[in-house]
């Protein structure tokens, strides 16, 4: 089956059912479709563009439907969708838009997750600070994060989804998961604890 | 027999220990017996109840105040006809 090569993302998945139209639409309609919210967040946080995004979410969208057959019905297709937009942003979208000097995380995640990087990241924020910030304060915080550090805490924070979930999305081994969000939230609690204190807020 | 007491090399192994299992039960991704573990531990550990408490905050506050946004009304119908559309 040559068409297997052509795959765009997940190669390890060729087309394993072969629905009809009807059944097409049927899960595009009702599993595909009401995750369209929580997809159009993910891609606005990666792209920080209202355009690009909703173009994001809509080349996503029609993979999708390009290549159902290889997803079964009544599985997780909310990560299933998630797993095309991402791969979709770095393939696509992020060589367009050519960001200078992009960083390898993954060379020099073992550096980061060292005990010495823990102890010059201390942060001294206080849950009351942290409870009194506005939304747009912790959104501004996220976004700016690197790319790969946001998207485990959006993955996990902000859609709820599970480690092993989260690993197969994003195609990295569980341990890589949880020493990438653990160094995540340390360098968002930095972000904040910073923020607060340039803003005055009280006990910051 | 005396329970296991933190003795200060017994201490240091315990906290990294809990520092590891911090984030697996913020995130509810950690067993009964490390939730137990760390549970007693932190009865008695105030930077890692301090720990906890602030974790737990970040997620909380993530939570409620930084999703729950819309996709644009029209993205849904562009969608649609696209894929409506003879050569899909």
């Amino acid at each position: 089956m040559f068409y297997f090569y052509f795959y765009p993302f997940m190669t390890d998945e060729a087309p394993r059912y072969s629905y009809s139209d009807k059944e097409r639409q049927t899960i595009f309609n009702d599993e595909f479709m009401p995750h369209i919210h929580a997809m159009y967040n993910f891609a606005y946080r990666l792209t920080l563009e209202r355009d690009d995004a909703k173009d994001l979410v809509q080349d996503t969208y029609l993979k999708a439907y390009r290549f159902i057959d290889s997803f079964q019905r009544g599985t997780n297709a909310k990560a299933w969708l998630f797993r095309i937009l991402k791969n979709s942003f770095i393939n696509d979208y992020r060589k367009k838009s050519k960001e200078p000097n992009k960083v390898d995380y993954q060379e020099i995640e073992s550096y980061y997750n060292s005990d010495e990087v823990d102890r010059q990241i201390t942060t001294d924020l206080r849950v009351e600070t942290l409870k009194d910030m506005m939304g747009d304060e912790i959104s501004n915080a996220l976004n700016s994060l690197d790319v790969d550090f946001k998207t485990v805490i959006i993955l996990c924070d902000l859609e709820g989804f599970k480690y092993e979930e989260m690993a197969k999305i994003l195609d990295i081994p569980i341990g890589t998961v949880r020493s990438r969000l653990h160094r995540a939230r340390q360098l968002l609690k930095e972000k904040l604890s910073t923020y607060a204190k340039s803003m005055g807020y009280k006990n910051a | 027999m005396e329970p296991q007491k933190q003795s200060p090399d017994n201490l240091q192994e315990v906290n990294a220990k809990c520092k590891e299992m911090l984030q697996l039960i913020i995130d509810g991704e950690a067993t009964e017996e490390q939730r137990l573990y760390f549970k007693e531990h932190m009865d008695e550990c105030l930077p890692c109840f301090k720990g906890y408490e602030l974790d737990a905050a970040l997620k909380e506050v993530l939570k409620s105040k930084c999703c729950g946004g819309h996709a644009p009304h029209d993205l849904v119908d562009q969608i649609k006809s696209k894929i409506e559309q003879p050569k899909f």
